[in-house]
């Protein structure tokens, strides 16, 4: 099943997709231009070996500015927390420290990094479900309360001291059209919650309500912020005044360099699980596609690596979208005109980018079935958000800086823990030569969730090093991820204060 | 003139037009337009919908099944209708209508629309959440209940258009004395069409090249696919086609407009994308020969659109712009008031206050006494004149007080006595001053 190259009537140049099947990931220019200079690249390396995993605040500076710009021609009042939970790297979370966001943080230790980085209490929100004893902690703490569920809102009243009330916002859950979820209290709940609220008005200091679905999917975040306005409408209602609407996270990021290749790729790969072309998938994997007779059904397992929207573009988008209960006003209109803020928690959108992974190649082999697998120092779940499959290319660059000849091949990639499972790739990568010992492989973009959602430790591998790396003055420096301290972004954000 | 007994007695059998070869320009071209539009429910779909369902209509009768089906459009449309004239229901499961008006007529139809989640961020293998899956589980939840006629899958589709679509090209053009075709456009929503016509057409006219049309793979166009999209059907046969062409929705929108006010054809953009697909494949140079013969298929019609189009190319729609909006110095000229100060206008002289937020805005807090115009809907008003008595002052109020200055020194030219509130609302509650609420 091939399907002929379209042609591509709105663009100048027809788009060829010349052999191998690829995925040809995104580089950030830094972290390309980075790489590029093997003399800084090798330093870090000999200084903290393999694997590691590199930082880049820069970058990460660079998406926080391009989601506030977003929000400041949306004229809306706002405030971005970044979601600490996507990364536990000390360099970024400072970084969102000095840029004057906010942080989302979801547990104990999230929120004694997220003190240490400089986080005032009055900028912390504390997402999830919290036990009693988080609860008792964050009581009296300053920090504002996301609130995950009714029993945390009486808990919370009971804890409260009404010499230090606690700023709360509700998480709701449960919108029409929506997958159900876990979290959240229910939307049809929530009177019974304001009626709790205006009871511990002296305890509980209502900031307003918040959702965060488990999908990128515009319509459908639209679709919830229609239902809280409702709800907020209802809070002032119950004599609350809230400020603040929270949207939660979810804005994608951009992982493909070429969509139509990531197409290419996944038509191929399709057309090879019913058996027509040459097979790209280890063992019976389909990735989560059903094989009926002789057609493939559903939709893949995959994150969204085919995504090409950038999260500012997602995020105009959604501020500008019209909601027909309120005679066509856009969602950034209809929170201004109710002084409501808009809170989000963007953690994958701000960390896109910022960091990569380099892992060395052991050597390579040939398993039973013909196909190649190429070993390297590091293992499946320290690269794969949610063990799902990363569809972004490595970048296979030579140990000792030269680059054989060859011709390109197709790889399995393998990891080093001793379970069949452990492969870092189950779907076909074509290298541009036969890896040899000592060569490297960049996974890109894996600062958000990729680099250490799942690492695991059962077999007593070190973890990988945290490196910060920033540019400046045209070259690179590189500290040791805890002792990243960035200087003030008003003065020079591209200064480090590097030990 | 033939009298009908029954609208299905409608269905098929329509129009085909040749398109002015001095609108396209195309040398050495003949394009006919297969006007699917004429369908009494307005498309192509009216053909599969019919086709689909005419053979088992006594049985889901009896046992009072309703209809189940993954549409967001035509087919849905077309089934809805044919069901209710039969007595059978119609469940549309949808991904997401992305058109306003196609909802409200399947509403107003009475359609059950089951809009299913996005997918999600981290998908999961053991709960697929794909449109097919869902129907699968609504019929097991209820089961006896449903009917799947199965628009993406049902060799029926392709019947109704082998039988029907390219037999009446063939049959047309070979009665007018044409004696070959070269090209079948279409779009490809369930590929029915194109597969239909295209392997009727080929029985008899074996160079035939048949062109799909696709979206580009970020872009919308209601009723055809972008190639990724064309994944989830499984008519689907890339080998089918001889080329596949990806429009964007820009192109297609401006295909639209010369289609209906070239040639009269008031058709929809997936007919847009076919149009655009046939110029430019057909305007290829090294083409040498007698003349070729193209076939687009006009799968509907514009009307449903228009909110559509609306939103990639409002300027098209020439809404009334409304005065000059102030400049920086009449802006800076426009009086304000601080709360304080409105507070005291408000026992002298009784203005009008106008709040110019949305209603929930208002709804919620207002200052008293005031009148709620919504700033677009003010706006409107402005474009004929100052909306005010110059008998009583007029104070404009805003979230923050930046509009409201806008609206007053508008209203300053006509001579009118007009102020903004300094800070808005927001001053005005800082201030600690009263607010109402509507109830």
């Amino acid at each position: 099943m091939t399907l002929r190259r379209p042609l591509r009537v709105d663009r100048s140049t027809p788009a060829v997709h010349a052999d191998p099947p690829s995925l040809p990931a995104r580089w950030d220019p830094l972290v390309e231009s980075f790489l590029a200079d093997r003399t800084a690249f090798d330093e870090v390396l000999h200084r903290f070996g393999t694997p590691a995993n590199l930082l880049f605040p820069q970058v990460f500076a660079g998406n926080i500015g391009r989601l506030a710009a977003a929000l400041d021609a949306a004229r809306t009042g706002y405030r971005i927390c970044y979601a600490h939970k996507v990364n536990r790297s000390r360099s970024l979370v400072r970084t969102a420290a000095a840029h004057g966001i906010g942080v989302d943080v979801a547990s104990p230790g999230e929120l004694d990094s997220a003190l240490a980085a400089g986080f005032t209490p009055g900028r912390i929100e504390v997402t999830g479900p919290k036990g009693e004893a988080f609860l008792r902690v964050l009581v009296g703490s300053g920090v504002t309360v996301n609130v995950d569920n009714e029993w945390e809102l009486q808990t919370l009243a009971d804890l409260a001291d009404p010499a230090h009330p606690v700023p709360v916002l509700l998480r709701i859950s449960g919108f029409t059209g929506s997958q159900v979820s876990r979290f959240g209290i229910p939307a049809h709940r929530m009177e019974h919650a304001f009626a709790l609220l205006a009871q511990h008005r002296d305890r509980l200091l209502f900031h307003g309500t918040a959702f965060h679905l488990d999908t990128g999917d515009s319509g459908e975040r639209v679709r919830a912020a229609d239902a809280c306005f409702a709800l907020l409408e209802q809070a002032y209602a119950a004599g609350l005044t809230p400020t603040v609407l929270n949207i939660g996270g979810g804005l994608r990021q951009v992982f493909t360099a070429d969509g139509d290749r990531f197409d290419d790729y996944v038509h191929r790969l399709r057309a090879s699980l019913i058996g027509e072309g040459a097979a790209m998938s280890w063992g019976n994997n389909t990735f989560g596609y059903h094989v009926e007779g002789g057609t493939l059904r559903g939709t893949p397992v995959f994150h969204k690596y085919s995504n090409t929207v950038p999260a500012a573009e997602m995020l105009t988008e959604f501020l500008r979208a019209p909601l027909e209960r309120h005679g066509g006003r856009s969602i950034a209109r209809v929170a201004e005109d109710n002084l409501l803020d808009i809170w989000l928690e963007p953690g994958k959108a701000l960390a896109d980018h910022a960091g990569i992974t380099v892992a060395r190649v052991e050597f390579t082999k040939e398993s039973s079935d013909g196909s190649v697998l190429v070993h390297v120092d590091i293992s499946r779940d320290a690269v794969t958000p949610a063990d799902q499959e990363v569809m972004a290319d490595p970048l296979l660059l030579p140990g000792d800086r030269k680059a054989p000849a060859g011709n390109p091949v197709g790889v399995f990639l393998a990891g080093r823990l001793c379970l069949e499972r452990d492969l870092v790739t189950t779907h076909m990568v074509w290298l541009p030569w036969l890896p040899r010992p000592g060569d490297l492989i960049v996974f890109p973009n894996t600062a958000g969730y990729h680099m250490d959602l799942s690492a695991a430790a059962a077999a007593m591998h070190p973890p990988a090093a945290k490196v910060a790396v920033v540019r400046r003055d045209g070259r690179f420096l590189a500290v040791s991820d805890t002792d990243y301290r960035p200087s003030s972004p008003t003065t020079d954000s591209t200064s480090p204060e590097v030990s | 003139m033939t009298i009908y007994q029954h609208i299905t007695d409608l269905i098929g059998d329509t129009p085909l037009l040749h398109l002015d070869p001095a609108v396209h320009g195309l040398d050495g071209v003949d394009l006919y337009a297969k006007l699917e539009s004429h369908n009494p429910f307005g498309s192509v779909k009216d053909r599969v919908a019919w086709a689909m369902l005419r053979d088992e209509l006594e049985t889901l009768r009896t046992q009072h099944r309703t209809l189940i089906e993954a549409s967001s459009g035509n087919t849905a449309k077309a089934l809805r209708i044919l069901g209710a004239i039969h007595g059978l229901g119609l469940r549309a499961m949808t991904n997401r209508i992305k058109v306003g008006e196609v909802r409200d007529l399947l509403r107003l139809l009475g359609t059950d629309i089951v809009e299913l989640p996005g997918l999600s961020e981290c998908p999961d293998p053991t709960t697929p959440n794909d449109v097919y899956s869902a129907i699968d589980a609504a019929m097991a939840a209820e089961p006896g209940r449903f009917r799947h006629l199965s628009q993406y899958t049902s060799e029926k589709n392709i019947a109704a258009h082998h039988d029907g679509t390219g037999y009446e090209i063939h049959e047309d053009l070979t009665a007018a004395g044409i004696e070959r075709i070269d090209y079948l456009f279409g779009g490809l929503g369930t590929t029915g069409s194109s597969r239909g016509a295209g392997s009727y057409l080929r029985k008899f006219h074996p160079d035939l090249r048949t062109v799909a049309v696709v979206s580009e793979r970020e872009d919308f166009i209601p009723g055809i696919r972008s190639e990724r999209e064309m994944w989830e059907v499984g008519l689907f046969r890339p080998d089918f086609y001889d080329e596949i062409v990806a429009i964007g929705s820009g192109t297609a929108i401006e295909a639209t407009l010369e289609l209906a006010t070239g040639y009269g054809v008031l058709a929809g953009p997936t007919s847009g994308a076919a149009y655009a697909a046939a110029r430019a494949v057909l305007a290829r140079p090294g083409r040498t020969g007698a003349p070729a013969v193209g076939v687009i298929i006009v799968c509907d019609r514009l009307e449903p659109y228009l909110s559509y189009i609306e939103q990639r190319r409002p300027e098209l729609f020439g809404r009334e712009t409304g005065p000059r909006p102030p400049d920086s110095a009449e802006i800076a000229a426009a009086p304000s008031l601080n709360p304080a100060e409105l507070a005291d206008l408000v026992r002298t002289a009784h203005p009008v206050i106008v709040d110019t937020r949305g209603a929930m805005a208002y709804r919620v807090a207002h200052i008293p006494g005031a009148l709620n115009i919504p700033d677009d809907r003010l706006t409107d008003l402005f474009t004929h004149g100052t909306p005010f008595s110059r008998d009583r002052p007029v104070v404009f109020t805003c979230p923050t007080g930046d509009i409201s200055r806008q609206f007053a020194a508008t209203a300053r030219r006509t001579g009118h006595t007009a102020y903004s509130l300094d800070g808005g609302i927001a001053g005005w509650r800082a201030a600690g001053l009263e607010l109402e609420r509507e109830n």
